[in-house]
């Protein structure tokens, strides 16, 4: 017989037994169904999971940061600053090293007033692929060019909702510092007052006589040239300020896939921010006070240190051998790369966990055709008879048999992923209609790829097969005469 | 194997078990059939003739003895081999017709040539010439149920045909039929024969026998109690 014949005569069979046959396969189509909507799951959250690698450019980015003190370690972590900088972008492999350089701003835009974070970068590092997906405009074109890119929710917040009628608008950009000098200049105006008070009430014998009162005087002194200090240091701040026009507008992202800060500033721009003072962080002023740069000249940048440093690399070039030199140097390294690898190790769980539930509903449904087979065996055992009387040899009758079986699988395959995909496709709209009511961007988290279709088709398919093989070798082994003289 | 066919058996026995006894349907049986002859093996029901014939036409081993076709001996050759045997070289009609009752009787006839790599079209062709030969050519889209009991017969024979057998077995093919659809039936062994078929009739209608085989083998319980060479003139 052909494969031509075995089909033919498979349908034929199927086509008599309809209602049956629609049983049968519908236990199938249930089966695959489940398996292709709920790996599709997977598959559409590794999708996108990939996607937004690409699209940030993460697989060529990797993230520096100070190597974390650990037991037994007392050599002091290198600090990441300019001189970092440096040496990480001659790395071989290393095309482009930037530094995080974030801080607080307050914005003012039309009426309203906020106060957001923002990041200073050279112009150069807008062109990588973390930054150069622009929803509006263009990229700040210098680094001292008087320009600003933002975040689409912040333009939101601000009651934008059409990015493109914010590009060539300005907003005003500053930052109030608190500076060592305010301090002092605070003290030195307050010292005058306080000796000639101080004098009034001096007991000088007690002075000689009695050490404790020395002391005393002197802490008392101390203690309101501090006090006198502080607040000329917190309260008397210096505000910067620069009016900046939008040029661009970007998405951020959320949560792990957070890309930058609220607004992006000129390179230029955010060195007279970020310099020749301190925020209110207190461990601003410790660090300066370490590092011997208290007294910071505005637009100095040779003492600044950074939290993190971004590495953009050369696709052709492995990460290893570049994650190892930055070790060498003795920070820290973090490679976007390397942690694709583990998202995906944990899909393959994640999607043969989904696959298991789909396989089981298939088991189930692999003994739907076992019964099925079996049932048409005993049936057509006369038959059976006649074909062997005809010539047909164990094989071909087992052929006969497993070909039937094969279509049920078949049919119930291709019907299933069409029926699963129709649930997913329900369900990826249900879920995008829930995204975009608590205001995320909606994300299709289902797909088919071609891969799922021949491994939901193969799995159908060889599981009727292997169902249907005990009928088939019980068909073929049929003694002809019995058959024939059963009634 | 020739085409100079010659059926022998020698002291051939197939025996059963049916619960503590053993029934010898057959015992000990010599006869042979010689190309272009007629045989007809008679006897009464239960004599083993079906059986007999069932050896014959390789649905079933012997328990012992020799079953030789041109010389081969079938119990030689594999289950593949045996049902090649009957794919090409055997037509099987039988007295029940045991026609596929959802197939039409031109996908019946075209059965007989599934299994000896006949092509699709030309499948269809033979059973279709075959089909008309035996004045069916009107039928050929009816199922069994639509047909009258000597047409379904005639569709079997049409059957058995197609494959062009050298030797063509035939179980009471009379056996469900009337009169006048016998006699039909009868009057087509009596052409195949005239072209030069080989035929082994089993009935237990001695007249038919006696009227249209070469030779006559009577049988009673299992064994050849009379065997009558050239009946027919």
């Amino acid at each position: 017989m052909t494969f031509r014949d075995l089909v033919t005569v498979s349908l034929g069979n199927l086509w008599r037994m309809k209602l049956r046959s629609f049983l049968t396969i519908s236990g199938v189509v249930i089966a695959i169904a489940a398996f292709v909507s709920m790996l599709s799951f997977g598959a559409g959250n590794q999708k996108f999971i990939t996607e937004q690698y690409t699209r940030l450019g993460l697989f060529t980015t990797m993230q520096v940061s100070e190597r974390r003190a650990s037991d037994g370690d007392t050599t002091e972590p290198a600090v990441l600053d300019n001189e970092t900088l440096v040496l990480l972008s001659e790395i071989p492999g290393v095309n482009l090293a930037f530094p995080l350089d974030a801080f607080e701003v307050t914005v003012a835009f039309n009426d309203t007033v906020v106060t957001r974070e923002a990041q200073g970068l050279p112009a150069v590092a807008l062109s990588t692929g973390m930054f150069s997906q622009l929803e509006a405009g263009t990229a700040i074109s210098s680094d001292s060019a008087r320009q600003v890119m933002v975040d689409r929710d912040f333009l939101r917040g601000l009651g934008i909702d059409s990015v493109e009628s914010a590009i060539g608008r300005t907003m005003r950009v500053s930052v109030s510092q608190a500076r060592v000098d305010s301090g002092l200049a605070y003290l030195a105006q307050g010292v005058g007052d306080r000796v000639r008070e101080e004098f009034s009430r001096l007991d000088f014998d007690s002075l000689f006589d009695d050490e404790r009162y020395g002391r005393r005087l002197v802490y008392t002194g101390i203690n309101e040239a501090l006090k006198r200090f502080t607040t000329g240091f917190l309260q008397h701040r210096a505000l910067i300020e620069d009016t900046l026009e939008i040029c661009g507008v970007y998405h951020v992202g959320h949560g792990g896939m957070r890309r930058g800060r609220d607004l992006i500033i000129p390179t230029h721009s955010a060195i007279r921010f970020s310099t020749g003072g301190f925020t209110g962080d207190i461990t601003d002023f410790y660090a300066a006070l370490s590092s011997g740069s208290l007294f910071p000249e505005e637009g100095e940048i040779s003492y600044k240190t950074y939290p993190q440093i971004t590495l953009d690399l050369d696709p052709t070039v492995p990460f290893g051998p570049i994650k190892d030199s930055v070790e060498a140097l003795g920070y820290r390294a973090f490679s976007f790369a390397e942690e694709f690898e583990e998202i995906q190790q944990a899909f393959i769980y994640f999607n043969m966990a989904l696959a298991m539930v789909g396989l089981i509903a298939l088991v189930t449904a692999s003994l739907g055709i076992v019964n099925t087979m079996l049932m048409s065996i005993i049936e057509r055992r006369r038959e059976i008879g006649v074909l062997k009387s005809l010539g047909a040899d164990e094989s071909s009758i087992r052929w006969l048999f497993l070909a039937e079986s094969g279509v049920i699988g078949a049919l119930g395959s291709a019907s299933g992923i069409l029926f699963g995909w129709t649930i997913a496709r329900i369900a990826s709209a249900i879920a995008q209609a829930v995204m975009e009511s608590k205001g995320l961007d909606p994300v299709d988290i289902f797909a088919l790829p071609l891969w799922l279709v021949a491994i939901a088709f193969s799995f159908g398919l060889a599981v009727s097969l292997i169902a249907g093989y005990y009928p088939a070798a019980r068909a073929a082994r049929v003694d002809p005469m019995e058959a024939l003289r059963a009634e | 194997m020739t085409s100079d066919i010659t059926l022998r058996t020698i002291d051939i026995c197939r025996f059963y078990r049916r619960g503590p006894q053993t029934v010898k349907a057959v015992d000990g049986v010599d006869i042979e059939v010689k190309k272009g002859e007629f045989a007809a093996i008679v006897g009464s029901s239960g004599s083993g003739k079906s059986t007999l014939l069932a050896l014959l036409a390789g649905l079933d081993t012997p328990t012992s003895g020799v079953l030789e076709v041109d010389g081969i001996s079938l119990q030689s050759l594999s289950r593949k081999e045996l049902a090649a045997y009957r794919a090409n070289r055997v037509g099987v009609v039988f007295q029940s017709f045991n026609l596929i009752p959802h197939y039409t009787a031109l996908r019946n006839v075209e059965m007989g040539l599934y299994f000896n790599q006949t092509p699709y079209r030309e499948r269809r062709r033979i059973a279709g010439d075959m089909l008309d030969r035996l004045g069916l050519g009107d039928r050929i889209d009816h199922r069994p149920a639509d047909l009258s009991g000597g047409e379904q017969q005639r569709v079997a024979l049409a059957r058995a045909l197609a494959k062009q057998p050298d030797i063509l077995f035939a179980d009471e093919p009379t056996g469900n039929l009337d009169e006048e659809n016998s006699a039909q039936v009868a009057s087509l062994f009596d052409e195949l024969s005239g072209r030069g078929l080989t035929i082994v009739l089993v009935t237990h209608d001695m007249a038919l026998a006696r009227k249209h085989a070469h030779r006559l083998v009577r049988l009673s319980y299992g064994r050849v109690v009379t065997e009558t060479g050239e009946v027919q003139s």
